[in-house]
């Protein structure tokens, strides 16, 4: 039990990775065979980070799971003894959870890839890339190979919505694939400059010849004046990864433009490693910087919140909708990472969580109506419910999370935040709030027309979702449900790693 | 007799005359053969070097070493940039760099 | 009583949880149970209703209590799934049990044959569990959790004949009318939370009452939670959601308009009265908003032509009343009424949904002479209007004698006269309803109209016998009851002042009367005083165009400003901001590349500067 609890992280982050070695090695024109060889590891995979959450200690709280090999020795004398760059893997209470969320997302975006016709071995093969990099950056303890996992997650999602994605006419303007892929790829490369250097900065200060994680929190000294300095990078740097204003627009283009699976990824899973790099690297390391720039964060949160939202209603598009819900939803965790206190940190992870589970659920049921209606304009849809009653029941478990109906998994989360922020920021606080009352306009006002009314007639021989599509969303909702009725083993396993992150506050 | 000096001179003297040449000259035979020019320049100050600076034992021979791998890749190169230019020749009709400017923008 | 030792008011919390229970059952197996398992939330309330009279025994026994569960616990935070059962909560809990028992009863047949009805039982259970939550809540949080959820259910009950346009958007407008107040409740209880540390109700009136939070947060609270119950109460001018929710099926109207959706905005103000009480101000708004939204929502119930929407102003005026008690300190009268008028409406509006059932018409002038064809649905009906038309001895009267006392006492004349005029125009209205839908001379087209069957009868016998009984709950029964604003708040025993009981009961004669000579003998021609006034009487009609005014707003405020931010993003964010910059790049590069001439010699010159350049460097700055 010891060994493989010791080698769970690590299977979890090469499995992916192995699964895109066979891959590579089956023919392309065998897409039945692909198909059940990405699914079974996927399935793994998940199963895996089930077992990590389920048997992560709050109780005893830290990174579990630990294990590390030596990768390059770094000559010198060091104040720590032999030091160097180590391939370290580990889990405290909140990247477990990220990893669960992965786990979940990665699943279920294999399940509605099943109908990917065109060089469905290719697109699986980058697909497992992607989430090993994204597993990689939430396991790793060296911040060496955080970086290394972030760049492997960011690279693939340029072919994956270059190749697979599609292009829209919106009659006034036109958003090709490759106008989005590409816009992602250079915003999201960008901000990792911005992270190297902040990462290299770290590295020269501190003096310990080390990256990792644990021994830069423990025994670094950062003088205040570097930590103002260098916060912002790390703060912006992620931040364009957490769709952070105004450096968001990637990130609704990007959806537009990916394939259903890969808009599950990127706004589930993708959009949380900028939140958590944040949090880990930001707060963690520079506690005293993160106090300095949290009236900044929380004000652009507060700006992501109400401007994504009332930018949501203007549009035209149900991906662009979601897209700019996410934006908004995304505020919220700023702001409750900007609260710097206990409540509301733990609530933005939490909505972390939710929103990832959340979001992948609405790509996955916008992206069955597409694939059936070929269209994703709000305007022409009508009265789709009564042919499509499943996508309907799951688009609205979807909206109800979103507007914050209590029982479901969006309320828990916000409503941490928002003790959080009355705590600290109570007028941004009752913004958020008011936020949340406009999501409610834009999402009702989306399912009446979409999904209520008269059947239009184009869509009288509308078939609705598939029973494997019907499947993954379910397993979504069953977790939406599950946090929003029984959020405490969620809370206490995140609470574990807020408590070690805040409790090096000045004042705390 | 002979000093360091009178070596530094005539490098940079055949150096000089041999960067002349490869700026100023029009045609790519001129040009290559102002490049060996430059070549020659940098072996004589090397042999120049080794001869008077008091170099330990081992080291003794090695501006000599270094001249003859001098000149044993200007010969190679030669080889390949005479080959270019007869190549350049053939499709052009001529081997005046004014005319050879593929590689602009 | 069977059991009687062993289930008390530790059991309450099983009533909602019933419901809830079979809201999931129903989802879940629904569609392989016959009638898609119509049957389990029907059993699931009748069961609660059951319950209720063992919490009820068991609360005049041994008192109020209080149980919880933590749900969240993190640092000192400590977030419980709560019950409180009191004497306000225990009378909801019976109210609530019993209306939704009989329309989830009558519904059996009124969505008779209905392709998805176990979908619609099951919101009915959802509507339920969530309201008996409600009133059982003990803390602020789970109150909210329950208010939402009661609104969630309404949406989807409104919302249930989605294929009609009207039903979706009736639907939608409810649920964001409301939501509005919602986030003000919210604001408001997360404010209470940051004074006083606790989402407890007692607790938060505890410390407030002892000084713990100063004044000016009191108001402010207060205001926001009565925004809430503005909101669910459908007070002006949150009230425009109403009238429109009548497009959902009768027996959701009947529901909601009675027991769960406005009930819990009249009940939020009554649970949370002792911190209003802290707030005077705040005390005079509700009983202004009462006041005015009982007169103008009564004026509009004048004139409007639709049954449903009638009656749905009639709620909407009543529920004024309530709160105008509410800001009276009148908190047994408001309950009393909330509980009168609950029974009473459901059963009109399952009475109106009897008739439109049968006759397939919903306009009051197309009906007419029905009691020939519907004896028991128009004998009910009569009975149900009489009580809300404050007729003695039928429950509207002595709750409404109740109310005028409190308003006397605490608020003065001025309120007083104008409640009182307020009160006989809805005497007038009912008169008018009832008598040109059930008397004089029946309509050819409606000769085919028939009794509605047993199971939809039974409720609205059930029902009309409690509303003309229901009433001597006011009066004392002994030494232990002394009337029921004593059972319910420690008012006092039951009392009346003779001139005001007489003038109230003259006014809803008179009321009555007016309405007689109107639309029955035709002493008084309702067309001309329409034609008089015409000016006033379109403004009525169009019901004061404050739904226009709501969409103009909505069309070219909140769209528009979506639209704009949608298009800044688009045009000056991500065109000017984004693509712009990626533009300047490429123009600058494109400028730029002239200096790859491609001519051999300028790059050997550059090279041989950049040589000579790098070695002054060297010589002159580093050596």
């Amino acid at each position: 039990m010891e060994t493989f609890n010791s080698y769970v992280i690590f299977a979890i982050v090469s499995l992916p990775l192995a699964g895109a070695v066979v891959l590579v090695l089956l023919p392309s024109y065998r897409p039945r065979l692909i198909r059940w060889v990405a699914t079974v590891v996927a399935l793994a995979t998940v199963l895996l980070t089930f077992y990590t959450f389920g048997f992560y200690d709050p109780e005893e709280g830290g990174f579990q799971f630990m294990r590390q090999w030596s990768w390059l020795e770094l000559p010198g004398p060091w104040p720590l003894g032999e030091q160097g760059i180590s391939f370290a893997l580990g889990v405290d209470g909140i990247s477990a959870l990220m990893l669960m969320l992965s786990g979940i997302v990665m699943f279920t975006g294999v399940l509605v890839s099943w109908n990917i016709a065109e060089r469905n071995k290719d697109f699986f093969i980058l697909y497992f890339l992607l989430l090993a990099g994204v597993f990689g950056v939430f396991a790793s303890m060296d911040l060496f190979f955080l970086f290394f996992f972030y760049e492997l997650a960011v690279l693939p999602m340029y072919l994956l919505i270059g190749v697979w994605g599609s292009t829209t006419d919106f009659r006034t303007f036109v958003r090709t694939k490759e106008y989005g892929a590409m816009k992602l790829t250079i915003y999201l490369v960008g901000g990792s400059v911005l992270i190297w250097i902040a990462l290299l900065a770290i590295f020269v200060q501190a003096g310990l010849g080390t990256f990792s994680f644990v021994d830069l929190q423990e025994s670094a000294d950062f003088p205040r004046t570097f930590q103002q300095v260098f916060f912002p990078f790390l703060m912006v740097g992620f931040g364009v990864l957490a769709g952070m204003w105004p450096f968001h627009t990637w990130s609704p283009d990007g959806h537009v433009a990916a394939p259903t699976a890969v808009s599950m990824v990127h706004a589930g899973v993708l959009m949380k490693l900028g939140a958590y790099g944040i949090l880990r690297l930001g707060i963690g390391l520079f506690p005293e910087g993160a106090q300095d720039w949290m009236p900044v964060l929380v004000v652009l949160g507060t700006v992501n919140v109400i401007y994504g939202a009332v930018s949501a209603m203007g549009q035209r598009d149900l991906k662009y909708v979601v897209g700019y819900s996410g934006v908004s939803h995304m505020g919220y965790v700023l702001m409750g990472l900007a609260t710097l206190d206990h409540l509301g940190v733990t609530g933005a992870v939490l909505q972390m969580f939710s929103h990832g589970v959340m979001t992948a659920l609405f790509f996955a049921v916008v992206g069955a109506i597409y694939d059936r209606t070929h269209t994703r304009d709000i305007a022409v849809l009508e009265g789709l419910a009564k042919r499509m009653g499943v996508t309907a029941s799951l688009f609205a478990v979807g909206g109800l999370t979103s507007l914050g109906m209590p029982g479901l998994s969006g309320v828990v989360a916000e409503l941490l935040v928002f003790l959080g922020l009355f705590k600290t920021y109570p007028l941004l606080g009752v913004l958020g709030i008011v936020g949340a009352g406009i999501t409610a306009v834009y999402i009702l006002r989306l399912m009446a027309k979409v999904f209520f009314g008269a059947l239009g007639e184009r869509w009288r021989d509308q078939t609705d979702i598939s029973r494997l599509e019907g499947f993954s969303s379910w397993v979504l909702v069953a977790f939406v449900f599950l946090v929003g009725l029984f959020p405490f083993p969620f809370i206490r396993a995140i609470d574990s790693g807020v408590s070690t992150l805040l409790s090096r506050m000045a004042g705390a | 007799m002979i000093e360091l000096a009178h070596f530094q001179v005539l490098s940079a003297g055949l150096f000089a005359i041999g960067l002349y040449g490869v700026l100023a000259r029009k045609s790519a035979v001129l040009i290559l053969m102002s490049i060996e020019l430059m070549l020659n320049a940098v072996s004589v100050n090397l042999v120049g070097f080794a001869a008077f600076v008091d170099f330990t034992e081992p080291q003794r021979a090695l501006g000599q070493v270094i001249v003859i791998f001098v000149i044993i890749i200007a010969a190679a190169e030669l080889a390949l940039a005479a080959a270019i230019i007869l190549r350049l020749y053939r499709s052009r009709s001529s081997v005046n760099v004014d005319e050879i400017d593929l590689m602009r923008w | 009583m069977p059991f009687g030792e062993t289930i008390g008011t530790e059991w309450a919390w099983v009533i909602p949880a019933l419901s809830a229970a079979a809201f999931f059952l129903t989802v879940i197996f629904g569609r392989f149970l016959p009638r898609q398992g119509a049957y389990i939330p029907v059993a699931a309330i009748f069961l609660g209703f059951v319950l209720f009279w063992y919490v009820l025994r068991d609360l005049l026994t041994s008192g109020p209590a209080s149980f919880d569960i933590t749900w969240i616990s993190l640092g000192d935070t400590r977030i419980a799934w709560g019950v409180n059962v009191d004497r306000l909560s225990v009378t909801m809990l019976g109210l609530v049990t019993f209306v939704a028992l009989l329309v989830q009863v009558y519904s059996l047949g009124y969505m008779k044959g209905e392709p998805r009805q176990g979908w619609y039982f099951a919101a009915h259970a959802l509507s339920a569990a969530a309201m008996l939550a409600l009133v059982l809540a003990d803390n602020l949080l789970f109150l909210y959790i329950a208010w939402a959820l009661v609104g969630l259910g309404s949406y989807l009950l409104i919302g249930f004949w989605y294929e009609r346009r009207e039903a979706a958007e009736a639907a939608k407008k409810a649920f964001i009318t409301t939501r509005i107040g919602d986030v003000g409740l919210l604001i408001g209880i997360i404010l209470l939370f940051e004074s006083t540390g606790s989402f407890d109700i007692s607790t938060i009136f505890h410390v407030a009452q002892s000084g713990g939070i100063s004044q000016g947060t009191i108001t402010v609270a207060a205001v926001l939670l009565f925004l809430g119950a503005m909101g669910k109460s459908a007070q002006f001018p949150f009230h425009v959601w109403l009238p429109d929710a009548v497009e959902g099926p009768a027996p959701v109207s009947a529901l909601i308009h009675s027991a769960t959706m406005v009930a819990a905005g009249v009940f939020l103000v009554a649970r949370m009265l002792p911190l209003f009480e802290l707030a005077p101000g705040v005390m005079l708004l509700v009983a202004g908003v009462g006041l005015f939204t009982f007169v103008f929502a009564g004026t509009l119930a004048l004139v409007m032509t639709d049954l449903k929407r009638a009656l749905a102003y009639s709620t909407i005026s009543h529920l004024g009343l309530m709160m105008l008690s509410l800001g009276a300190f009148g908190l047994g009268a408001a309950i009393f009424h909330l509980v009168a008028h609950g029974v009473s409406k459901a059963m009109l509006f399952l009475g109106a949904g009897s008739v439109t059932r049968v006759t397939g018409k919903t306009e009051i002038w197309d009906m007419g002479g029905l009691r020939r064809r519907m004896p028991v649905t128009a004998i009910t009906f009569v009975i149900g209007g009489a009580a809300l038309a404050g007729i003695p001895p039928l429950s509207g009267f002595f709750s409404r004698d109740a109310i005028m006392l409190a308003v006397m006492d605490n608020r003065g004349p001025a309120f007083l006269v104008v409640a009182l005029a307020a009160a006989a125009l809805s005497a007038l209205y009912m008169a008018r309803i009832v008598l040109v839908v059930f008397f004089g001379p029946l309509k050819a087209d409606n000769e085919h109209a028939h009794e509605s069957p047993l199971v939809m009868t039974v409720p609205l016998v059930l029902l009309a016998f409690t509303a003309l009984t229901v009433g001597f709950i006011a009066l004392p029964w002994g030494a232990s009851y002394q009337g029921f604003g004593d059972f319910l708040a420690d008012e006092g025993g039951f009392h009346f002042e003779v001139w005001l009981t007489a003038l109230t009961l003259a006014l809803a004669l008179a009321g009555v009367a007016a309405g007689w000579l109107t639309y029955r003998t035709g002493h008084i021609s309702h067309g001309q005083i329409a034609r008089r006034y015409s000016g006033l009487y379109r403004v009525l009609v169009n019901e004061c165009y404050v739904d226009d005014l709501y969409q103009w707003v909505v069309d070219h405020v909140v769209l528009a400003a979506g639209n704009f931010v949608a298009l800044y993003d688009r045009v000056v964010i991500n065109d000017t901001g984004v693509d712009g910059s990626a533009l300047t790049v490429m123009l600058s590069a494109l400028r730029l590349r002239h200096v790859q001439t491609g001519h051999l010699y300028n790059y050997g010159l550059a090279m041989s500067l950049g040589v000579v350049g790098l070695v002054l460097v060297w010589w002159l700055v580093l050596a």
